[in-house]
């Protein structure tokens, strides 16, 4: 079914994005002469749910660098320690998974919600939104809402226009005490991000939608991920 | 669903879509069922005049698809900004191709305004009889295209909201051709409305005669859809089973059984056994139109809502 969709898209890209095809292929030019040997980056992060401790100093370090409003977040963690057992808590983040099929820049009328050219994280044009609410009701993550400052749609965008631009990690990341949060880029073998996935068990969340999420989750093991 | 790890809470607290999008697909399924249903029936008789059922469609059409723009646009949080969805198209999203049909719909559906009242405009504004003489002669062109277009409101409405994966009442293949046949149950109503209550056509006309006959097929047809949405939900995945609880849970299953069943199918068919004995009784006709029209807001706001809220 998704395979079917995909070439669907692809005949659709063939047909009529010839325009963007044409950017594309310019772009590539460019990048080619530029730095021949590098693939374009593929940034993605880690979640280690061993290590969260449930602080929420990311929460609250991710709302100050990107001037997010006090009641709304772009990134959460979840307790989901049960009530029956508090000796083992159990934390979860819920942001942004950055696919790389993501059907929130798919269904964007204006292309507000895009995929940066060079970076290809999915991040925000706010001038261009129109507040459709389209990309939200379509994110299979539910991670998408209005930002009541801005009125526009807001997903975590891996800091791309405040820590990233700097060359900084992602404010989360730069914050959390217990380094249960890893950013790079996949496509580089030697970032410290692919060290871990080599050797850790790493899932995406909700495989099943297809989206292909650039965010990956390592299971908590101490309460035994086998039980129920 | 069976996943290793996953979490419940998402930033949608309540709903994302909310009423006004139930109403405005409401409002563009009458438009383009009105227009489908009368140029139909103008192209199968070759009708030259302009009936009472022809002009009436154009107005329903015309006016339906404005409101219906009103409440597509309250509802954006940026409503200044909407500007930027006429400059900017993404073909692989439904709503660009929806905007980009609104643009050819919405100027042609007023072309049917004048063509149907033709004289009267020559008559009142005759700096523009050129024009329209101009227009009139692209006349079957014109309302072919209309047609066309007509059909493609209605379906884009359904595959607009059935591209939305973590629904499973909204992801189906149905939902478009649902939103088609509905849409041309009101358009019919609200057609027979206008023409009786403003133009005064006879209720045993040979196009109202039509007009009552396909109401039946239509909603025949409905029905079928919504039965075949439920069983296919119903013998489907995990998803749909979420989904199904839709039509037993719930404020919005009420909606669905006294809404959609009673007051949509029910009602009108029992209104049209007792008017036999009454003759011709005028409530009895409006009542019956209406009955209809209320049944598909309700299956608009019964797919917005309980489709939101059971979702994976
Ligand atoms: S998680 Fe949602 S918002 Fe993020 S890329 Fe995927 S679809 Fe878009
Ligand atoms: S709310 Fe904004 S970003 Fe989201 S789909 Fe609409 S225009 Fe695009
Ligand atoms: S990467 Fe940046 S935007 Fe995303 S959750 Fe972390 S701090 Fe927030």
């Amino acid at each position: 079914m998704s395979s079917s969709k995909e070439n669907n898209r692809r005949n659709f890209i063939k047909g009529i994005g010839l325009g963007s095809l044409f950017l594309g292929s310019v772009q590539y030019g460019l990048n080619a002469n530029t730095n021949k040997e590098n693939k374009k980056p593929h940034y993605a992060m880690i979640y280690d749910q061993n290590k969260c401790v449930g602080c929420s100093d990311c929460e609250i370090a991710c709302q100050e660098i990107n001037l997010v409003p006090k009641n709304q977040h772009r990134l959460y963690v979840e307790d989901q320690t049960k009530p029956d057992d508090l000796q083992h808590k159990k934390y979860m983040r819920v942001s942004c998974q950055q696919c790389i099929d993501s059907p929130c820049t798919e269904v964007c009328p204006t292309g507000a919600c895009h995929k940066d050219s060079i970076t290809d994280i999915v991040t925000m044009d706010i001038d261009k939104c129109i507040g459709c609410k389209y990309c939200i009701v379509a994110c299979p993550y539910d991670v998408r809402f209005i930002n009541e400052r801005t009125n526009a749609a807001e997903n975590c965008n891996f800091c791309l226009n405040t820590n990233f631009a700097k060359g900084k990690d992602p404010a989360c990341v730069e914050s959390c005490k217990y380094d249960a949060l890893v950013f790079g880029d996949l496509n580089d073998e030697t970032a410290y991000i692919n060290k871990i996935l080599d050797v850790k068990d790493a899932v995406r969340l909700k495989p099943g939608f297809g989206t292909k999420p650039s965010l990956r989750y390592i299971p908590k093991l101490k309460t035994g991920v086998y039980d129920e | 669903m069976n996943e290793l790890i996953t979490y419940s809470s998402g930033f949608t607290e309540e709903i994302g879509w909310e009423w006004p999008i139930s109403v405005y697909l409401l409002l563009a399924g009458i438009s383009g069922g009105a227009i489908i249903v009368a140029l139909l029936i103008r192209f199968y008789k070759n009708q030259i005049e302009n009936t009472a059922v022809y002009k009436s469609a154009s107005l329903v059409a015309f006016v339906t698809i404005l409101l219906g723009m009103v409440c597509l646009v309250g509802d954006l949080t940026r409503p200044l900004n909407f500007w930027q969805i006429l400059i900017n198209y993404n073909f692989n999203s439904v709503m660009s191709i929806g905007v980009a049909a609104l643009m050819i719909y919405i100027p042609l559906s007023f072309v049917a305004v004048v063509f149907a009242f033709a004289d009267f405009v020559k008559e009142r504004f005759s700096f523009l009889t050129k024009i329209v003489d101009l227009l009139l002669k692209f006349r079957v062109v014109l309302e072919g295209v209309l047609f066309l277009f007509a059909v493609v409101i209605c379906a884009y409405t359904g595959f607009l909201i059935s591209v939305l994966v973590r629904f499973p009442l909204l992801n189906t293949s149905i939902l478009p051709a649902l939103f088609v046949i509905s849409g041309l149950s009101a358009g019919t109503a609200a057609l027979c409305i206008m023409a009786k209550r403003v133009f005064n056509e006879n209720v045993h006309s040979s196009d109202m005669k039509i007009l009552h006959k396909i109401e039946w097929p239509i909603m025949a047809i409905e029905i079928l859809f919504l039965a075949m949405l439920y069983i296919s939900l119903a013998t489907g995945n995990e998803a749909g089973k979420i989904a199904l609880a839709a039509f037993h849970e719930g404020s919005w299953s009420t909606v669905f059984w006294v809404g959609i069943v009673c007051i949509g199918f029910l009602l009108p068919i029992i209104l049209n056994f007792s008017q036999k004995e009454q003759e011709n009784s005028n409530s009895i006709f409006y009542i019956s139109a209406m009955c209809s029209i209320v049944g598909v807001l309700c299956l608009r706001l019964f797919i917005i809502y309980a489709g939101q809220t059971f979702s994976v």
